[in-house]
């Protein structure tokens, strides 16, 4: 068993224009998206807006690990496919591809996202949306030990597996009893680590009375607003349509035949 | 081992055809700075990472396609960190796990228990709760919980990291324990004192290579060597070199910090019966 | 001057019946390179928490006796406020970094007491420079190899501008190269900076040569504490199960046979002027 699909929200520093938007206008995107896939259920208009994503994917340079993310969940799209076909009678399959869709392009937003924003500059959103400064650094906190864990996992798997232990076994039961020997070891030692940690940031002023200050900084230029002002004109767009899709024409509706 | 390549998903080349021969009953230490490959090198032996080219035999055997379990009755491989094993609620459930699905009977394995909480001095500690131990003493049950499952290929992963003289000395009573019944062992080590005094063959690893495989004392003198695998020369290698530097006429054979006492003791005394006789 | 002082502290943790420290005098100067030396769980670590008030304000636990450092009470002043004094660096540096990128680690202490931007902008290229990072301020921390993580954990302890830096085992996940790189990077900023350094280290043979004083650690008490010269030779150490250099027990054997006169050496080249001299 590996880990591997974690990569896929694993932030990594590359130069792009995708990468260089401020962190704010990434959330908007990502929120933008979420809304404009919940506003269809047609297969072609969720078609139409999962194909608006790519040239950003790929300006991003973020093709390799989005592909890895959505090959992870292709266990989870044969389930949808195969429970809906089987259980709803009408046109079961086209809900069903309609649905994948629909989460493709959820997932690939929020991978745009989370592989392109850094957790400092994450935080530093976060506390210019007024939230405190100690929210915002616990979720950088969070997001800079996800690999460091994921890492720790595997070898806590290795451990296990080299004296015996096997991941696949039959029944829930049995299942459920077989994950203590991983869980246990891996939040014992989330436990130590975040002691460690936290007595790292003690011996380092954290949480000193003064104001703390900034020395980095994140700001909304002139890209930023470009983007932002096209999304939310993609949105009011997309809303129209959906108001008014009776007058749209018919192979907008278009569905297979199950 | 013929061949072996290792490449990760994300394209790092980790074992650049590896080819090793280790014959029964032998004892080894692979050293090399990290990322040279060892911990992935070890990995492969027990099947918890498939080689991307090229095969794998233990004992003479193919293992490509055996699972871990299968493999890990073999080749027990003891990990760097004890804290990512022990998850019992006592130190007998500990070996218990171990012991479960070796197909013992329950008298078998409460025999079993009992001789090694004894051979690792845990006997006292049966019903605390592993947590509760030092360091050295849950590395112990670490090693406890692979060595008695028995595989007759042993793998340890930095055995000697913050472990004191006693807990180093302890350790190596145990492989020659277990030399003595002709086990193979492995040895993964960044630490040269411990390799040039108790390991005969060693083999360095620099970048997914083996670059170098032979006697230890051979290997660990080769200052070119040492430097590509960010090691430090062993201590009495570094003060024989000195020695000579200021013209004694010293041994090739000095290797071991008794053959250095010896060497120097016996040069002293002579230098003492020299001025006697003066 | 006196940086360091405990007097009769004992401490034990929450849930502990054994004391972890017993009995605790020490008193430490400014300017020194100190070994803090003992057997695994003899209380290095628990000595060390208590140097900047992580012991006893964020360890809970039963102490007794009183701790100073550079004139402050170390169980009533803020640990915040003791950073300024003592920085720690702990052994495992993938613990210590918190931030995503190695610039943005080092300014996290300064930000923390509320510096101003040119001032962090100034300390954060001297610590660079004094640390020798310079090619890696942009990676992050899980992109740089061990010794380069340690590096940067010591320098953001540096920009605290600490009298004293205390390093808890910190090369022990280190090739042996790059952790006798870490040291002698310490020993260099300790003499550049004056400052005083407490090591405590498995890997003896390479600090042994460098430090001035030692302290040797038994069962929670400090059972010596002196002189690197007097410690070496003297019994306390020679009874203690730490891993001595192969150089010292050659010596040590020769000694006790009588055939060496001198003081034990701990480095290669004390022990050629030694052998030097006799022939």
């Amino acid at each position: 068993m590996s880990l591997e699909f974690l990569n896929a929200f694993k932030f990594l520093k590359k130069q792009s224009f995708v990468h260089k938007l401020d962190p704010r206008t990434k959330l908007l995107l990502a929120i933008v998206y979420t809304i404009n896939a919940l506003l269809y259920t047609e297969i072609i208009p969720l078609f139409l807006v999962f194909l608006t994503l790519i040239p950003l994917i790929l300006i991003g340079k973020l093709f390799k690990q989005w592909i890895k993310s959505i090959r992870g969940l292709s266990f989870l799209y044969l389930i949808i496919i195969i429970l809906n076909t089987l259980f709803i009678e009408e046109k079961g399959f086209s809900f069903a591809i309609s649905m994948v869709i629909r989460i493709s392009i959820m997932i690939s937003a929020f991978s745009i996202f989370f592989l392109t924003v850094d957790p400092n500059e994450l935080a530093l959103s976060f506390i210019s949306m007024k939230i405190p400064y100690e929210f915002a650094f616990s979720f950088s906190l969070a997001f800079r030990f996800v690999p460091t864990i994921a890492m720790e996992a595997q070898n806590i798997i290795d451990a296990q597996q080299s004296r015996g232990f096997e991941m696949q076994k039959k029944g829930i039961l049995s299942q459920i009893k077989n994950l203590f020997p991983l869980l246990v070891p891996l939040i014992i030692s989330s436990i130590k680590r975040a002691f460690n940690v936290a007595e790292a940031l003690e011996s380092r002023a954290f949480g000193s009375k003064k104001k703390r200050s900034f020395y980095f900084t994140i700001k909304f230029s002139l890209k930023d607003w470009v983007v932002s002002i096209f999304l939310l004109f993609f949105l009011i767009l997309l809303i129209y349509i959906r108001i008014q899709f009776n007058f749209m024409p018919e192979w907008f509706a278009w569905s297979f035949p199950i | 081992m013929k061949n072996v390549n290792f490449i990760y998903p994300n394209g790092t080349h980790a074992l650049k055809n590896i080819s090793l021969n280790v014959d029964k009953g032998e004892f080894l230490a692979i050293m090399g700075q990290n990322g040279a490959g060892k911990t992935t090198l070890i990995r492969t032996l027990n099947g918890l990472l498939r080689p991307s080219k090229g095969v794998i035999y233990i004992e003479g055997e193919d293992i490509s396609l055996k699972t871990v379990a299968t493999l890990s009755k073999r080749v027990g491989i003891i990990f760097q960190n004890p804290m990512h094993q022990l998850f019992s609620n006592t130190i007998e459930d500990e070996l218990k796990f171990s012991l479960k699905n070796l197909g013992l009977n329950k008298e078998e394995i409460t025999v079993n228990i009992n001789t090694f909480l004894e051979k690792f001095n845990l006997s006292k500690y049966r019903d605390r709760s592993p947590l509760n131990l030092s360091g050295g003493e849950s590395k112990k049950l670490a090693i406890a919980s692979i060595i008695c499952r028995d595989p007759r290929i042993l793998v340890f992963d930095e055995p000697t990291l913050g472990q004191d003289a006693k807990e180093i000395k302890f350790f190596i009573d145990l492989i020659n324990h277990e030399l003595t019944k002709n086990k193979t062992i492995v040895v993964v080590t960044h630490n040269v004192e411990f390799t040039i005094e108790y390991v005969p063959r060693t083999v360095l690893m620099a970048q997914g290579k083996i670059i170098a495989d032979g006697p230890t004392k051979d290997v660990l003198s080769n200052e070119i060597l040492l430097k590509e695998s960010s090691l430090i020369m062993p201590q009495v290698y570094q003060l024989k070199n000195e020695l000579k530097n200021i013209g004694f006429d010293i041994p090739e054979e000095i290797y071991r910090e008794s053959d250095m006492i010896n060497f120097l003791s016996s040069y002293l005394k002579q230098i003492k019966l020299d001025e006697d006789n003066n | 001057m006196c940086l360091i002082k405990f007097e009769d502290f004992y401490f034990r943790y929450k849930g502990n019946e054994e004391y972890a420290l017993n009995n605790i005098n020490l008193k430490i100067d400014q300017n020194k390179f100190i070994l803090l030396a003992g057997e695994t769980g003899s209380g290095k670590t628990t000595l060390i928490r208590c140097m900047n008030g992580l012991i006893p304000q964020f360890y809970a636990g039963y102490y007794k006796g009183f701790v100073e450092v550079a004139g402050k009470d170390t169980t009533k002043t803020p640990i915040a406020d003791l950073s300024t004094e003592v920085g720690i660096v702990f052994q495992n540096p993938e613990n210590q970094l918190i931030a995503m990128n190695v610039e943005h680690e080092i300014a996290f202490g300064m930000e923390n007491l509320g510096l101003e931007r040119d001032a962090i902008k100034k300390k954060l290229d001297y610590v660079i420079r004094l640390t020798e990072i310079e090619t890696i301020t942009e990676k992050a921390p899980f992109e740089i190899s061990g010794g380069e993580q340690q590096r940067v954990a010591i320098a953001s302890i540096l920009v605290l501008d600490p009298k004293i830096i205390v390093l808890d085992e910190p090369t022990a996940n280190l090739d042996p190269l790059f952790a006798q790189k870490i040291i002698m990077l310490l020993k260099k900023i300790q003499e550049e900076k004056e400052l005083t350094v407490i090591i405590s280290e498995h890997r003896m043979d390479l600090v042994l040569p460098l430090v001035d004083e030692i302290i040797l650690m038994k069962e929670g008490k400090i059972i010596a504490h002196n002189k690197k010269e007097y410690i070496i030779n003297g019994k306390d150490f020679e009874k203690l199960k730490i891993n001595k250099p192969r150089i010292y027990s050659i010596f040590k054997s020769l000694k006790s046979e009588s055939l060496i006169q001198n003081n034990i050496p701990v480095s290669i080249t004390e022990a050629i002027e030694i052998l030097k001299n006799l022939k």
